[in-house]
């Protein structure tokens, strides 16, 4: 079994779902797919790189994959405040609303 | 043996994950793919990163559940045979990690001991991380802050 083609199939499956969701928390959940792929990466290149390399990519990488995901939930969690959506479409129609409103 | 079926159940969940409606059981399949990732990486001998995934994965999922059940609308019924077609896509999609292989790279650096990579090799990358990391924590103090103001 291969690291590299898993993670690649990973990878995949969080682009897409990044591409053709629409709902916020999928788009999260599709960057989180996206950051495992990437960690799996890391644990992968753990031999070849000495175990210390190895270990350091990998603490800095769930390093920043915790910092992405904060932003993002509180991002989420405000604009459902705000607009009472999580729904990309959604979110685009009410800015449109409010413009031609203010055209109006 | 066992690394197959622990792979091809991550990709199945992965794509549960993605392809279901429901904002909760979104987030249950999610919790499955780190599990599974990280049983993964414990049978395949990275324990440090086991650990580290497993921490993370909790962490997240406990913040992504409250979330998603805030977040989540009334509650759709997946069908039987989505669901199933979603299975298959997901065996489908692992088969290339299980039969497929690349072969091995050549040892680049070895002997390098953790600190050593961590503060000889990526000192910027932890400090910019760090700065990061303290800007995020200074914003939240300072929102709160103007709120409690705002409030008052």
């Amino acid at each position: 079994m291969d690291y590299v083609i898993l993670s690649l199939v990973l990878l995949a499956i969080g682009i897409y779902g990044l591409l053709t969701k629409r709902d916020l928390l999928k788009v999260f959940v599709s960057v989180e797919l996206i950051a495992t792929a990437a960690t799996m990466n890391f644990v992968m290149l753990v031999p070849s790189l000495g175990k210390g390399l190895g270990e350091a990519f990998l603490v800095l990488a769930f390093a920043t994959d915790t910092c992405v995901s904060g932003v993002i939930l509180a991002l989420l969690v405000i604009v459902h405040k705000k607009y009472g959506t999580s729904d990309i479409s959604d979110l685009v129609k009410n800015e449109e609303n409010k413009k031609d409103e203010v055209e109006a | 043996m066992i690394l197959e079926l622990l792979s091809a159940g991550l990709v199945i969940s992965a794509c549960l994950a993605i392809f279901l409606d429901e904002a909760v059981y979104s987030v249950v399949a999610l919790a499955g793919t780190f599990f599974l990732t990280s049983m993964l990486y414990a049978l395949s001998g990275s324990i440090f990163a086991a650990v580290f995934q497993f921490a993370v994965g909790a962490g997240t999922l406990a913040i992504l559940f409250l979330s998603g059940e805030m977040l989540s609308e009334t509650p759709v019924k997946v069908p039987q045979k989505t669901l199933l077609s979603l299975v298959a896509v997901g065996v489908l999609l692992s088969l290339p990690a299980v039969f497929l292989s690349i072969s091995d790279q050549a040892t680049i650096f070895s002997g390098i001991t953790f600190e050593e990579a961590l503060w000889d090799l990526r000192a910027i990358d932890v400090v910019l991380q760090g700065f990061v990391i303290m800007t995020v924590a200074l914003g939240i103090v300072i929102i709160l802050h103007e709120k409690r103001k705002g409030g008052k």
